[in-house]
């Protein structure tokens, strides 16, 4: 368990409304820090900049998608160490084993709800070594 | 088909009757008949010579003598005759003379009794009063009318047997008592000459009986030689037709692959004509990728000789499209084993595949599509209702509420909806993990209560749950508590409690959620876990759901190696359980 609490998150996602709605659990209810990026192909250097305690990214984007994020994430020595939690829609238990499996800290599915999400992600971030 | 195999089996049946004696197979009502028939048809021949003997014998035994004897003699024979004349034509005229062949018979062997007993009369009356060259005479014409009825009844050996008795029993007492060594004698000689006579007789009557048998015999296999033929020109037709006008592709090739017959479908499908398609290799319809893999399995295929079923190969049709066809590939064998040809079966399935592609993106886009917008929608009310952005007057917070309920129930259905696809596809994986019941169930009832609280019903553990292990996947089988705890707490009336138990039972973990609602229905009963279905269809719109939730948990249950199901409660009330295997 990381010895500081969880306060910066670097959420990567193209829907607007979710955008919004993850913005506010996370500030209104988790009291955290949010950065959200719309474009993927930003992200890295967003997250660079930022310098986010954990990062959450879509699974379904258009240009890029979470997965394939995820694995360039890893090549980028700013960024390979972040832990990276997954939301979904459509994952099936054996795609979300296999990026648990990449290194993915976790995966929350869609619909999730705002009022739990601080407390999920203080779950998946409690158990990091 | 089965009427091509009778076909054949009754020509099998046929030659086998062939080379066994096939005069076991004639009618014997039959061969009596030709008998019968036999010996009227000759009564006419028979009766003219009787008449013409009768008057010759008349005028020479009346020579010399009282007529009155003479008279009364000819009188008795032209009685006979008469007689015989009638029974000929009532036999003649009976329409149904074949099945009273016994009847005609009969008459016919009292007829040949009492022409043979006239005959003896004359022998007893005319012998002893006659001068020796008229006894002569008279032994002569004896011998003569015994001799000419062995091929008058050679037909049947009996009626002569009686015939040539009533004749030669008087002569032979006659001739015994007469007095004279050399009559005595002949008397002696007579009963062999009647043994002889009735000896050929009855071999006569054999060789008659063989050829009427052997007529009959060949008769009767010739009809079902008929029969056995048109039942196979039938089938024939009818296989024929099978094949020409069946919507499947249907191709006869030889163990070279090589096209002997097509079928209109198959024209039809690939585009070329049965002459094109017949005398090449089938290998100009496989796409040329695949034709090293279609040599292997060819010559899998003719050297075991084991039929090939939905194997699905891509074809190259006459207009370069190709197209996935399912092909059903039947090696035909000979008795002796030899192969005669290969049937192929085939079905055009790329519309099928399309389709079964096109329902799988629906469900990824129904799953995807859908959920996205439910996510904002559900999460912004969440987020109102919590109170996170502050109160808002009592009325906006009851409809938001109202609009998060109904939310949630949507995205319920939609997700029973992707289950039952997933599972219908066989898509649906389970996370097998080991897990204590007790704290399976109380965590459900945690998730759940707020649910009751709704609908204004407690959950309560009854007894002690058991602390046992099952290995199952947990999110699951929490999914299936949660259906059974939801169905109950809809069903129950206000203020109730249901009541949850875990216990062993033998070797099984035994979850059961009691409730007090209405019941099942009788008429429910048996479909309750059936799909789209509910008790009440008003119940859909009261209490919310699809109708999928008891189907999903009875399959899941099912997938972990258990078994659910439900029973009537004392006191009122329903107990829906379902039972784990106990994790050893």
């Amino acid at each position: 368990m990381p010895e500081r609490a969880l306060e910066r998150i670097c959420y990567v996602e193209d829907d607007e409304d979710i955008q919004r709605i993850v913005r506010m659990s996370l500030e209104r209810v988790g009291k955290m820090k949010v950065e959200v990026v719309s474009d993927p192909n930003l992200a890295i250097g967003v997250i660079a900049r930022f310098k986010p305690d954990l990062v959450m990214l879509d699974w379904m984007m258009p240009g890029m998608d979470g997965p394939t994020l995820f694995r360039k994430m890893k090549q980028q020595a700013e960024t390979a160490t972040l832990p990276v939690v997954f939301i979904t829609a459509k994952a099936t238990q054996r795609d979300m084993e296999e990026l648990v499996a990449l290194g993915a800290a976790g995966t929350i599915s869609k619909p999730f709800s705002p009022k739990d999400l601080p407390d999920q992600l203080r779950a998946i971030w409690a158990k990091l070594p | 088909m089965s009427n091509l195999a009778n076909g054949i089996e009754s020509v099998h049946g046929a030659a086998a009757a062939m080379s066994a004696d096939v005069r076991e197979r004639a009618d014997p009502a039959l061969v009596r008949a030709d008998r019968v028939e036999q010996l009227y048809s000759q009564l006419p021949l028979g009766l003219a010579v009787t008449v013409v003997i009768g008057v010759i014998a008349a005028i020479e035994l009346h020579e010399g003598r009282l007529i009155e004897p003479v008279l009364f003699w000819a009188g008795l024979l032209a009685v006979v005759v008469v007689l015989h004349g009638l029974l000929y034509l009532g036999y003649r005229n009976d329409a149904h003379r074949s099945a009273h062949t016994a009847q005609w018979l009969r008459w016919l062997g009292i007829g040949a009794f009492a022409a043979g007993a006239v005959w003896g009369v004359a022998a007893a009356v005319f012998f002893p009063s006659q001068a020796d060259e008229r006894q002569v005479f008279l032994a002569f014409l004896l011998a003569g009318v015994i001799s000419g009825g062995i091929p008058m009844y050679a037909a049947s050996w009996p009626l002569f047997a009686a015939y040539a008795a009533a004749i030669a029993l008087p002569f032979t007492y006659v001739l015994a008592t007469f007095g004279n060594h050399l009559f005595a004698e002949i008397a002696l000689l007579i009963p062999l000459f009647y043994g002889v006579s009735v000896a050929i007789a009855y071999r006569l009557n054999g060789v008659f009986l063989s050829g009427y048998r052997l007529r009959h015999a060949y008769q009767r296999q010739r009809v079902e030689l008929e029969e056995a033929r048109r039942q196979i020109e039938a089938s024939g037709r009818k296989l024929a037709l099978f094949a020409e006008r069946s919507p499947i592709a249907v191709l006869e090739l030889d163990g070279e692959a090589v096209v002997h017959d097509v079928n209109e479908a198959a024209e039809l499908l690939f585009g070329y004509g049965a002459d094109e398609l017949s005398g090449a290799s089938v290998k100009r319809l496989v796409l040329p990728t695949y034709h090293a893999e279609f040599d292997r399995e060819w010559q899998r295929l003719v050297a075991s000789r084991q039929p090939l079923s939905a194997t699905k190969i891509r074809n190259l049709r006459r207009d370069g499209l190709t197209v996935v066809c399912e092909w059903t590939v039947t090696p035909l064998v000979n008795r002796e084993g030899e192969l005669v040809s290969v049937i192929a079966q085939g079905r055009d399935v790329t519309a099928q595949l399309e389709a079964e592609r096109m329902k799988k993106e629906f469900t990824s886009t129904l799953s995807h599509e859908l959920r996205t917008p439910l996510t904002s929608i559900i999460g912004s009310l969440q987020l109102i209702n919590a109170g996170v952005l502050g109160e808002a007057p009592k009325d906006v917070m009851d409809l938001t509420e109202v609009a998060e309920r109904n939310s949630q129930r949507l995205l319920d259905i939609i997700n029973d909806i992707l289950d039952i696809e997933k599972i219908d596809s066989g898509k649906l994986t389970l996370n097998p993990q080991v897990l204590r019941l007790d704290d399976l169930v109380r965590e459900a009832m945690v998730l759940n209560k707020g649910f009751g609280e709704r609908f204004k019903v407690r959950f309560e553990a009854k007894g002690e749950l058991t602390k046992h292990e099952v290995k199952a996947d947990h999110k699951r089988l929490l999914q299936v508590m949660t259906n059974l705890l939801s169905n109950a707490a809809k069903f129950s009336p206000e203020g109730e409690v249901v009541e949850i138990t875990a216990e062993e039972q033998g070797p099984w973990l035994r979850v059961a959620v009691h409730d007090r609602g209405p019941g099942i229905p009788e008429a429910f009963r048996a479909r309750i876990f059936g799909r789209f279905n509910q008790a009440d269809s008003t119940t859909s719109r009261q209490k919310g759901g699809a109708g999928l939730g008891l189907a999903i948990c009875k399959r899941l249950i099912e997938m972990m190696r258990g078994r659910i199901g439900f029973q009537d409660r004392d006191g009122g009330g329903t107990t829906f359980w379902f039972e784990l295997p106990t994790h050893a």
